[in-house]
């Protein structure tokens, strides 16, 4: 397919989508929004992990260690929110959990040049044992963070209660994703970011510290890890379990490569995914179809798939991804 | 030397750790499922059934957390290679592994939470229980007090039989109360290693469905179900129904919604099975334990004198075989 027809593709699609909800929306609007919403909610810890590896990878860091730092980050907002009672504390608490995880992996891959792939690990595993070991039974916080509505814009029909009337996370993460896209397409910290993931010696050679400049890239994606950790445990269930993460940091992962590597394209392939996951709950539901739910539960991974190999021919991932730079 | 000195303190952690097992007269091990031994439901019933068998036999209690499947029958005779008199496998899954390890330690006595004994060993008691039962009661508790006529049950998933027996319960329990009820509910579309650990599911599927209006939420199986009961919480006027142990007592987010629970009466059960073992009268085959709702604990107030003698005379029906529930 040559550029313009696959265009025309992707807005025959996009149109299809959004022409569907319309029509489901004026035949039911209550189970539509009930999807719709369950969707964004579903898509924001995927959105966060999957923008916390970009970052890293954008910058030639591959992070494997999404998974336990999402988890580590769940657990530190649980302990500071139980401690202080104060969840802006416990959300801060649980973003620098990340972050420091985030530095941890910056001091194994770039400094010590482990295999990246191993150094994600070590956190991952790590992560498991230190809050099983440290997690504190029977406790759980006094509230969660609470669905707000900004005023007027959350009456406008079908948009106001998807978008305007949610948790804080899932809302800051919109923004965030939008922000994200500016910062590394648009400004100078994107530039060197890109540079470092791309051709890191060129970059050292303009004056540029490769190894600064991952460093800090690591440490903010490790921030947002956090931050959809403290998604899951403050804002989503509102308390603490072992295994909560589940595999979300690794579906993250698929979401940045199907999104290409840039924030909008992972927030559309994270709601992709997370919309086709709340149809197959919609699906099961129904009390008139009656499919089988291994079927249905199949509907967001062949969806993935389906869209993977139609559309992407090729992927693009950073030049210098996974390789450890050294300086001469 | 390095080597030496490993070896020498691995040998005296090994003996220091036979020396506690054989130190004590009666000793009892317990394996969980893939999931958590503080799960709030399941497996936590049975570890506190046999932590009181252990206080009054004075016997040791130990755990080991399963991680994956693949390790069922090493954990099993971790215990049995260390001479535990009796082994308590908690799960549906770990059946096929109890029933090779019974075979392989015939001194052991083994028993099996949830696992139906199509053929009896005389060292194995399957504990099993009504869940069926126990759902329907929770179905007309749900289809007597839900005022939008649409309830929603979360399952963490039909690979195993007790909570296809939940579903199946529930279902026939609401219908037989009202017929034209309308019941949402829905499986984790996961396997069995992530279908009881993942409260955001449970949570984010019974927010979809209250938002369609459901105002009665059936949450069962272990965090999943859970996490459905906790999200219910935070919307006003609904109500969730716990499973497999009082939940009132240990999910404390799920209280402002949580009207009553579906019991397995594991607890009891298991201390009950354990204490039958060191009096050697251990029964053989399969072993019913008790099910019904608990205690409406702070709605109690809240749920009128006729609703309490139908659930009552239903339980009773139950009992005697008068309502029988198909499959």
């Amino acid at each position: 397919m040559n550029t313009s027809a696959k265009k025309i593709v992707y807005y025959f699609i996009s149109g299809t989508l959004i022409l569907s909800v319309f029509i489901s929306y004026f035949f039911n609007a209550p189970v539509t929004i009930a999807v719709l919403s369950s969707a964004i909610r579903q898509s924001t810890p995927l959105v966060l992990g999957a923008m916390c590896g970009l970052i890293g990878e954008r910058a030639g860091v591959i992070n494997i260690g999404i998974e336990g730092q999402m988890l580590f980050g769940a657990f530190t907002g649980f302990i500071v929110s139980i401690w202080t009672g104060n969840l802006f504390l416990a959300v801060c608490a649980g973003m620098v959990s990340g972050l420091l995880l985030g530095l941890f992996l910056g001091f194994m891959a770039v400094s010590l040049h482990v295999d990246q792939i191993i150094a994600g690990t070590v956190i991952n595993i790590a992560a498991v044992g230190v809050c099983g070991y440290f997690y504190p039974t029977g406790l759980s916080v006094s509230n969660k963070l609470q669905a707000m509505s900004i005023p007027f814009l959350s009456d406008i029909p079908l948009i106001g209660p998807l978008f305007f009337s949610n948790s804080p996370i899932t809302m800051v993460t919109i923004l965030l994703v939008f922000f994200l896209q500016f910062m590394l397409f648009r400004s100078t910290w994107g530039l060197r970011t890109r540079a470092s993931g791309e051709h890191p010696e060129a970059a050292e050679t303009l004056g540029l510290n490769v190894y600064t400049i991952r460093y800090s890239r690591l440490m903010a994606g490790g921030a947002l890890a956090g931050l959809a950790g403290v998604f899951l445990s403050l804002e989503a269930v509102g308390t603490f379990e072992r295994n909560m993460v589940n595999g979300r940091g690794f579906i993250a992962l698929a979401v940045m490569i199907f999104g290409r590597w840039t924030p909008i394209g992972s927030w559309g392939a994270a709601l992709l995914f997370a919309l086709t996951s709340a149809l197959q709950t919609q699906l099961q539901f129904s009390d008139t179809l009656h499919i089988p739910h291994q079927f249905t539960g199949m509907l967001p991974y062949l969806m993935t798939v389906f869209v993977i190999a139609v559309f992407m021919k090729r992927n693009n991932p950073p030049e210098a991804l996974g390789m450890p730079f050294e300086k001469d | 030397m390095m080597i030496k000195n490993a070896l020498v303190m691995m040998a005296g952690f090994w003996s220091a750790m036979l020396w506690t097992v054989t130190a004590c007269a009666f000793s009892v091990g317990l394996v969980t499922d893939v999931g958590v031994i503080d799960d709030k439901s399941f497996n936590q019933s049975v570890w506190e059934g046999v932590q009181a068998a252990g206080l009054n036999l004075k016997a040791k209690t130990k755990y080991i957390e399963t991680r994956d499947a693949k390790d069922y029958s090493s954990n099993i005779s971790l215990f049995a290679k260390n001479g535990y008199d009796v082994i308590v496998t908690v799960g549906f899954g770990l059946g096929e592994a109890t029933r090779n390890a019974a075979a392989k330690y015939p001194e052991i006595k083994f028993i099996g939470v949830d696992q139906f004994q199509v053929s009896a060993m005389k060292n194995i008691a399957g504990l099993i229980f009504h869940e069926d039962q126990a759902g329907f009661q929770a179905g007309t508790l749900a289809a007597l007090v839900t005022k939008s006529n649409i309830i929603a049950s979360v399952f963490a998933t039909d690979m195993i039989p007790p909570i296809v027996a939940f579903k199946n319960g529930f279902e026939k329990g609401a219908r037989y109360i009202n017929k034209d009820i309308r019941i949402i509910s829905s499986y984790h579309p996961g396997g069995l290693d992530v279908a009881f650990t993942d409260p955001e599911w449970g949570a984010s599927t019974a927010r979809q469905a209250i938002l369609q209006g459901a105002d009665v939420i059936f949450g069962a199986g272990g965090l999943t179900g859970n996490g459905a009961l906790v999200e219910t919480a935070s919307h006003k006027g609904r109500y969730c129904i716990g499973v497999d142990a009082d939940q009132w007592l240990t999910v404390h987010s799920a209280r402002p919604c949580l009207v009553s629970c579906a019991l397995k009466k594991i607890t009891p059960a298991v201390s009950g099975l354990v204490v039958m073992a060191f009096e050697n009268r251990f029964p053989a085959g399969n072993y019913y334990g008790e099910v019904g709702l608990s205690s409406f604990h702070e709605f109690d107030k809240d749920i009128p004198e006729d609703i309490r003698k139908k659930l009552s005379v239903i339980e009773k029906e139950l009992k005697e075989g008068r309502i029988r529930i198909t499959e």
